[in-house]
């Protein structure tokens, strides 16, 4: 890499940077900094806010931290954050990619078609898995998650009406696996044997080669994968919006859904854009956090 | 390493090597449970879709056909969906190629102030969902006159995976020495076109990995066009989708599981084409989805 020294390069860098940064400012960044602007006012797409919208102050703030299901929104994507992301693909995910690692005295076979079957759920299009698990979840006898209970003596069960979000978390972690499993087997691959080899001399057991070799090593990785999913599954909205468009009622309205209704069904573009200026937030502390894990990296 | 350690070493080592056994089968055991889990909830989509009279569950068909798959494609509302997913994706993987390239060889190249802000604002923009903004997003399509407009969906969806792009070519391109390039200077080639000619070709792996990713994710992407199109004749397979399934009671079934198979193929294909580049760019990693 070198400094650039004439006219000509300074040229080159920024023509070649525009059309990029350009696509990124217009519907990235602009978007973000509309919503703050736009949450200051009551635009709406019908009615007085559509035709004179006016600057309102922080009343859609104030609203919003009166409103109750907008906590009740936050409460439900941070329990499907917790309990599908955070607990299960993390640790399922891991398990996969510990059980597939080659290590010494541990190699199992058919490693790749392993891998490869595992990353379906996440390979196919989100529409897919979402109707995939429509039929899954089917209320009546004949749905296979029913029948699988059924051999139990249970159900069956009324999955997408009665018990929405845990089917929805269900799915999620589904989902989510594969991602984890790719992020843990690359860290996995990369930490040297050495170490490994030299405990089993020492007689340590597998149990505390993981704990005491394996964690502490792909520790970052671990955080980054953390991370990750924390803010992907926080903007998860097309798994539960063709499910169960946030219902029945509100049993499933996270926040994604809750700005979607805001703007869309209600109209108050003003008000939803104050919603996702304060999911933003949230988002933006876990940002800084991954920022500061990739930094080494540029 | 291990503070407390067996009594001995050969009695440890064979505690092991015997244990192994049992936590092969084990493994396998776990792992295959695992399996069912990944593959069971595709039943009903692969099965209904060669099954002339298909349901809402997983049923093994009395009448296997594959009249299904003629339909979609015959059926002028099935084959539009494909046609314009495939506009879609396709226009806004070119789109991604062509910027990203740019971009990420002159990151990689040139030092200059800001560079490496420039590439952890990048970063950053990952963390902002398309959910959070997507109510400015819809304002500013309108005035710029991009809903229902095949250009407007390009230009969108592109964006949303340029970011990670660059970060992905700029990683190939560093992986090119500059002394080859240097060496075809000295012959007066033009500099651009020096880069081209020889740096892309080396950089092939990564161009790869930024079309296969953007492609998959402009392909499955339904949130966007959820709210920018509303002509049926632009809608892509995503909403086609979910408008069949959400009109319940006249879904034709065996359709819709077959035009699910004709939407997850190249997803799926491409994926594992995508899946080296996946685990190496650990970086970027697919935070989309």
């Amino acid at each position: 890499m070198k400094p650039i020294t004439s006219w000509r390069e300074r040229l080159l860098v920024l023509a070649c940077l525009t059309p990029a940064l350009a696509l990124v400012g217009l519907f990235t960044i602009w978007p973000v900094v509309w919503a703050v602007v736009q949450s200051f006012t009551n635009r709406s797409l019908i009615g007085e806010g559509a035709l004179n919208p006016h600057y309102i102050g922080l009343d859609n703030y104030r609203s919003l931290l009166h409103d109750h299901s907008f906590y009740a929104s936050i409460g439900r994507s941070a329990e499907f954050v917790f309990v599908s992301a955070i607990l299960a693909q993390t640790l399922l995910g891991f398990l996969i990619a510990y059980l597939l690692a080659t290590r010494p005295r541990w190699r199992l076979r058919f490693r790749s078609l392993f891998a490869i079957v595992f990353l379906l759920p996440l390979a196919v299009p989100e529409t897919v898995a979402a109707l995939a698990w429509a039929s899954m979840a089917d209320g009546t006898r004949n749905g296979l998650l029913n029948r699988f209970i059924g051999l139990f003596g249970v159900g069956p069960v009324q999955w997408l009406q009665n018990d929405a979000m845990l089917t929805l978390i269900i799915i999620n972690i589904w989902r989510g696996i594969p991602f984890a499993m790719v992020l843990f087997a690359a860290a996995l691959a990369s930490t040297p044997t050495e170490t490994l080899e030299a405990s089993m001399v020492d007689g340590a057991t597998a149990w505390q080669q993981l704990r005491r070799i394996t964690l502490p090593m792909i520790r970052p990785q671990i955080l980054l994968f953390l991370l990750l999913t924390t803010i992907t599954t926080f903007g998860i909205f097309g798994l539960v919006y063709f499910l169960t468009k946030g219902g029945p009622g509100d049993a499933t309205t996270i926040v994604g859904i809750y700005i979607y209704r805001q703007a869309f069904q209600f109209y108050e573009i003003g008000y939803g854009s104050a919603a996702g200026v304060l999911m933003l937030l949230i988002l933006l502390v876990l940002g800084v956090g991954y920022v500061r894990l990739m930094r080494d990296q540029v | 390493m291990a503070t407390e350690q067996a009594p001995g070493l050969s009695y440890a080592v064979r505690a092991q090597s015997s244990g192994s056994a049992i936590g092969r089968i084990a493994a396998y055991a776990i792992l295959f449970a695992f399996v069912v889990f990944a593959l069971v909830p595709f039943s009903w989509v692969i099965l209904a879709a060669f099954d002339q009279h298909a349901s809402t569950f997983a049923k093994v068909p009395h009448a296997w056909t594959l009249s299904n798959f003629a339909h979609v494609f015959s059926h002028a509302g099935g084959l539009r969906l494909v046609i314009n997913s495939l506009i879609y994706a396709g226009g806004a993987t070119v789109v991604l190629v062509i910027v990203t390239t740019l971009a990420g060889y002159v990151l990689s190249r040139f030092a200059f102030r800001g560079r490496r802000a420039l590439m952890l604002g990048l970063l950053l923009t990952r963390v902002i969902p398309p959910t959070a903004t997507i109510a400015p997003l819809y304002v500013i399509a309108i005035r710029l006159h991009l809903t229902d407009s095949y250009i407007g969906m390009i230009l969108i969806l592109s964006a949303l995976e340029i970011p990670l792009g660059i970060w992905i070519m700029k990683g190939f391109f560093d992986t090119v020495p500059i002394e080859i390039e240097e060496a075809a200077w000295v012959d007066g080639a033009h500099r651009l076109r020096t880069a081209f000619r020889i740096v892309l070709p080396l950089a092939g792996p990564g161009v790869a990995a930024a079309a296969l990713i953007a492609f998959i994710d402009a392909w499955g992407d339904f949130l966007i066009p959820l709210i920018l199109i509303s002509d049926p004749n632009k809608m892509p397979i995503s909403i086609g989708l979910f408008r069949a399934w959400t009109s319940y009671t006249q879904v034709d079934w065996g359709l819709l599981g077959a035009l699910s198979i004709v939407y997850m193929i190249p997803a799926v294909v491409f994926y594992l084409f995508a899946r080296r580049a996946l685990a190496r760019g650990l970086a970027g990693a697919l935070a989309g989805t």
